[in-house]
């Protein structure tokens, strides 16, 4: 038996080694489409990480320029008066002088600081007018900063032993400000920006019928381009408009769609087009006479010239490509608001409208090695779309004129480009603008 | 660097292009080794794009070590194991056997004549437990031990059932021979 069970076992293993057996059709698509969705994820994981890293530079950012606003640490800050007057000289120094508390209970406190000649002490009220609050508040064109071991004109400064429980006043006569000349600055209002970004485009499909499936399966966005300048007018402090005019070109790859050259003296088409390729923006159709299309796994193309009527390598056609590249150009008026979340040297800002977008140019065409075979173009686009747009405006401001700006901006079109296929196939397009502004 | 190589890496920067030419190249040959494992075309496919998933998943797991196809096969009979795990997970696949066990062995016989797409038919004739340890054992050479392990029996049960298997597979081809010899025959 166990002679008979060893042949048999090699008959099986023998006879079936290296057997193949065609799987049926359309299995590619199913798989095809299931790695595109485990995918997926990753492509937002990496979206959510990038906004995290925003959130996480807006953030350092604020910070950063909250710092900067209040100052070196350290600093004192005193008033500009007359040379005769009488100064104080009030350091700010929190490790020194707080909690004030420590001032009424402590009779030798070294820490009081008077001038020599007129006995001023600094009582409670003064410390707490010397508060960094509310140094803050002194006017700006009253004040100077001055580093906390600098003397004015030569004034010695003591400290002063006061007796417990005896409120010091001040005796601080004729302590006069002298007349400032204010003068407004300008409100810069109007500013132009030039942008530019390279766009990662895609589709929100709605509606799940197996032509939209099929062709989606085919079809990768290919990284596409948008740039443009604007002019924005600052309505308030916080709030300005926007529009302008920006290029957009998008675009895609339909794969499995077989191209050749050469087929001009086999078509009889007589001007009318050969073949139609179905996409989700719309329908190919070619106007090369010269170029013959076929679908041989698992594309789509509609032609007289089927496979059994027509074979182009018994035609001794020139192969080009095996896919197709669709390209779509739109020029985009937007009306834009801005929202200046943080007003310093970096600003933030929440960047949201809509925009109309004009079909400038389409066109689709086979590329083989760096040269592009002109196949035709899409019909059934829509001409006039329109879009939405929310982003996220980081600005450096380089001068009071001058700014670096980066923009990241989602756009979702709210029209979809096309309805051929019976499935509303809404493009979106994410990218990071980067640009400079000038204001005026 | 190697076609394959090439494909794998291509696959792995998430080209479609290198997937479907990977996918091109050697689904002929794990199709097979699904229907192999598989009672039914449904269920051969079901394996066949779980398998592939599979594949491309754990593509990065690949070293370079060893044949890519043999690594390939793996999958797609691990994926065919899986789903027969799933179906038969309520009872221990002992107790499933209602086949009648044939009276005899039969004789010596001829085997000329049997091409690849016949033994595939008759293979997928066994019972699925028995399919299922005849493949194990004589196509992929598992030890009764891994078998067990793998699909959750003893190992006695294991060489019991290879035994039924085999006489089972001798006399349908047994058959088989005699039905060709007739036809050839006229």
């Amino acid at each position: 038996m166990d002679e008979k069970g060893a042949n048999i076992d090699l008959l099986f293993r023998n006879g079936l080694k290296d057997f193949e057996v065609l799987p049926p059709p359309g299995l590619w698509d199913g798989i095809h489409s299931a790695i595109k969705m485990k995918t997926r994820p990753i492509i937002y994981l990496r979206a959510a990480a990038a906004v995290t890293v925003l959130l996480t530079m807006s953030l350092l950012a604020y910070r950063w320029s909250r710092e900067m606003s209040l100052g070196p640490a350290g600093s004192v800050i005193a008033f500009n008066v007359p040379a005769s007057s009488p100064v104080i000289y009030n350091p700010i120094d929190n490790t020194q002088y707080l909690p004030e508390k420590k001032y009424n209970t402590d009779n030798n406190s070294s820490n009081v600081l008077v001038e020599t000649e007129n006995q001023v002490a600094i009582n409670e009220e003064i410390e707490t007018i010397a508060s960094p609050e509310q140094i803050l508040n002194v006017p700006e064109s009253k004040s100077l900063y001055l580093t906390k071991n600098e003397l004015i004109n030569g004034l010695e400064l003591k400290p002063l032993n006061s007796p417990k429980g005896n409120p010091i006043a001040i005796q601080y006569p004729d302590l006069q400000y002298p007349p400032v000349n204010t003068v407004a600055k300008p409100v810069k209002r109007w500013s132009i920006e030039a942008l530019a970004s390279p766009t990662y485009y895609s589709t929100f499909t709605s509606g799940n019928d197996q032509l939209t499936s099929q062709l989606t399966s085919t079809e990768d966005p290919l990284f596409s381009y948008s740039g443009g300048v604007s002019f924005s007018y600052k309505i308030s402090k916080r709030f300005s408009i926007q529009s302008g005019i920006y290029y957009s070109s998008l675009g895609q790859r339909i794969d499995g769609i077989y191209s050749f050259s050469g087929f001009q003296k086999y078509n009889e088409s007589k001007g009318s087009p050969s073949f139609k390729v179905p996409t989700t923006s719309g329908t190919v159709y070619t106007s090369n006479p010269d170029v013959f299309l076929a679908a041989y796994g698992n594309g789509k193309v509609y032609t007289t010239y089927t496979n059994d009527v027509f074979d182009p390598n018994k035609a001794s056609l020139q192969y080009i490509s095996n896919s197709l590249t669709q390209n779509l150009s739109y020029l985009e008026l937007p009306v834009i608001v801005r929202y200046k979340v943080i007003d310093k040297m970096i600003g933030i800002n929440i960047i949201g409208g809509l925009s109309y977008n004009l079909l400038v140019s389409n066109s689709a065409y086979a590329m083989k090695d760096g040269t592009k075979y002109s196949v035709g173009d899409t019909k059934g686009l829509n001409p006039l779309a329109l879009s939405s747009s929310l982003g996220m405006g980081m600005e450096y401001n380089l001068s009071d004129k001058l700014s670096l700006n980066l923009e990241p901006t989602f756009r979702y079109y709210l029209d979809p480009f096309s309805i051929t296929t019976g499935s509303l196939i809404h493009p979106y397009s994410f990218g990071i603008f980067s640009g400079v502004s000038y204001k005026f | 660097m190697s076609e394959i190589k090439k494909i794998i890496k291509g696959c792995l920067a998430g080209s479609r292009r290198d997937q479907e030419l990977l996918y091109r190249r050697h689904s002929a040959k794990l199709y097979a080794v699904c229907l192999q494992y598989s009672g039914n075309d449904e269920e051969a496919r079901d394996i066949l794009q779980e398998g592939f998933i599979k594949i491309f998943e754990n593509l990065h797991h690949y070293k370079h070590e060893g044949s890519f196809e043999g690594w390939m096969r793996r999958i797609t009979v691990n994926t065919a194991l899986e789903k027969f795990r799933t179906r038969h997970s309520l009872y221990r696949v002992d107790d499933i056997d209602t086949i009648q066990e044939p009276d005899a062995e039969p004789d010596n016989q001829d085997y000329a004549g049997l091409e690849a797409n016949d033994l595939l038919e008759i293979i997928r004739e066994l019972p699925t437990k028995y399919r299922m340890v005849f493949n194990l054992y004589a196509i992929e050479g598992y030890s009764h031990k891994e078998i067990g392990e793998m699909i959750n029996i003893s190992e006695g049960t294991s060489k019991s059932n290879l035994s039924r298997a085999r006489v089972i597979l001798q006399r349908r081809v047994g058959s088989y021979t005699g039905i060709k010899k007739k036809v050839a025959n006229g």
